[in-house]
């Protein structure tokens, strides 16, 4: 389990389709950023009260792509998503739980 | 030459002795620490400047003492001259890197940005940062205090103003009473009117009170936040970069509920929490001085540890904190000698070196970050 106050210290676009984040222990997170886009977990994309995902994943175009993020306080990222959605914030936590590179995966 | 070489005093000698003094919160010697400045040496004469990272520190004297005597104890030295300063450090990330349509606030002229808060209303946050305020000025740090209560601003009445401030197009100046920069909503609307307004303008008149205010360069500024844990705190933890948290609380059970709750708040946006405060811990007898605790007391202390975060100590109730705030004279600048005045004097002196110890303390420093996406 990461530190609770691990922090991004660089985004990277690694391929079309690949986000690489940098964390301030040293790790290195990959995602596919289609991934992301569906994991959001603003209100419009799961329910507040019955948390059930109300996201249709089919809906999401497969070229999908972040047009740009940034982060919001000290806590977490918020993307622009090429759909036009840019309600979702992506808490530190979340996006290192979410990590899919090889050695994240295993667990 | 005029001095005779073998008889005097050498740098090497006057540093070495240097390293034996300890910055108490830091627990590194203030040569390591890089605090020694301008050593000039004349035969047995020894000047030196000494730059603490706050003008507030709770243990400059004392520094400034042990200073001294290791000094005079080298042999030659005839005369030692110590002058303390302070460069307080900026606790602010960096720029992040340039996002088109970014609505990040950059403020790289404040220093640090403290948030004064409590779960519930009424527990005296607004006395306590305006106390703070003025005790951090006092020690000759640049302060500014702005009000985050939209709805309910305190700051023009326990400050004594009652002006509007000057506004230049985009820009407006913020009021400087008492040797700090002040804003509020309450010099922006007349007091018989009430702001009633939905969450979205609360973000935005935030938001302007950080972008459009002319704060100049700022060692402090104390954010005094409306009670709860709604749309203004979440403004200020998302678009202001806070470098810490002060926790009120009064001592009775539904205060700490509250406390609890917005020190979680803090803690899921990742801000620190510098400390909780136990205001109305007891009351001051104005015939003998002596603090009466009237409410249970011991309730702050045991929320901080709870949260493994220092407890900053109690501020008694005084009928002259009451006074002051209500005819503009806040208590440090009113009664600066009394004992509720000197609470809140040491308060500030914790708050500063905490944040001191912070910035020392963490290895990797936060920054934003941003990515544009090339396609």
């Amino acid at each position: 389990m990461a530190d609770v106050n691990v922090f991004p210290t660089e985004l990277r676009q690694m391929s079309p389709t690949l986000l690489g984040i940098a964390w301030s222990d040293g790790h290195h997170s990959k995602y596919q950023v289609r991934n992301l886009r569906l994991s959001c977990r603003c209100a419009g994309c799961i329910d507040e009260w019955t948390r059930k995902k109300i996201l249709n994943d089919e809906s999401v175009p497969e070229d999908i792509y972040p047009k740009s993020m940034e982060s919001v306080g000290r806590y977490a990222l918020k993307f622009s998503w090429s759909d036009s959605h840019d309600t979702g914030i992506y808490t530190f936590e979340q996006l290192r739980a979410q990590c899919e590179c090889p050695a994240c995966k295993k667990h | 030459m005029f001095f005779n070489k073998k008889n005097s005093v050498t740098e090497a000698q006057v540093l070495e002795k240097l390293r034996e003094v300890n910055d108490p919160d830091l627990n590194r010697d203030i040569v390591t620490l890089g605090f020694v400045k301008d050593l000039k040496i004349k035969g047995g004469d020894v000047s030196f400047k000494v730059e603490l990272t706050t003008p507030a520190c709770p243990v400059k004297e004392q520094l400034k003492s042990e200073c001294d005597t290791k000094v005079r104890s080298i042999s030659g030295v005839t005369s030692v001259e110590i002058e303390m300063t302070s460069n307080v450090r900026s606790h602010q990330p960096g720029p992040s890197a340039s996002v088109p349509g970014s609505t990040k606030v950059s403020l790289p002229n404040i220093k640090n940005m403290i948030a004064v808060a409590s779960g519930k209303g009424g527990v005296g946050k607004s006395t306590v940062a305006v106390n703070l305020a003025l005790a951090l000025a006092k020690e000759g740090a640049k302060v500014g205090l702005l009000d985050a209560d939209i709805y309910g601003p305190s700051i023009p009445i326990m400050m004594g103003v009652k002006r509007r401030p000057d506004v230049h197009g985009e820009h407006v100046h913020p009021i400087e009473k008492d040797g700090i920069k002040l804003i509020s909503m309450g010099f922006l609307v007349p007091e018989n009117q009430a702001v009633v307004w939905r969450g979205p303008m609360v973000h935005g008149a935030l938001t302007q009170f950080l972008t459009q205010v002319q704060w100049g360069e700022l060692d402090y500024l104390i954010i005094d936040m409306p009670p709860g844990t709604g749309d203004a705190q979440l403004t200020m933890s998302q678009t202001a970069p806070l470098s810490g948290a002060i926790i009120v609380t009064t001592p009775q059970e539904v205060s700490l509920l509250d406390a609890r709750r917005g020190l979680l708040m803090f803690q899921n946006v990742k801000v620190p929490v510098l400390g909780v405060v136990e205001n109305m811990s007891g009351f001051v007898c104005s015939h003998c001085d002596e603090v009466t605790p009237i409410f249970r007391t011991g309730g702050g202390k045991k929320i901080a540890d709870e949260f493994q975060v220092p407890f900053l100590g109690g501020i008694p109730i005084d009928p002259l904190v009451a006074e002051g705030g209500d005819l503009g004279k806040p208590i440090v600048l009113a009664q600066p000698d009394s004992e509720v005045a000197k609470r809140f004097i040491s308060l500030a002196g914790q708050v500063a070196s905490k944040l001191s110890t912070l910035q020392f303390q963490s290895t990797a420093s936060f920054k934003p970050v941003g990515l544009s996406w090339q396609t």
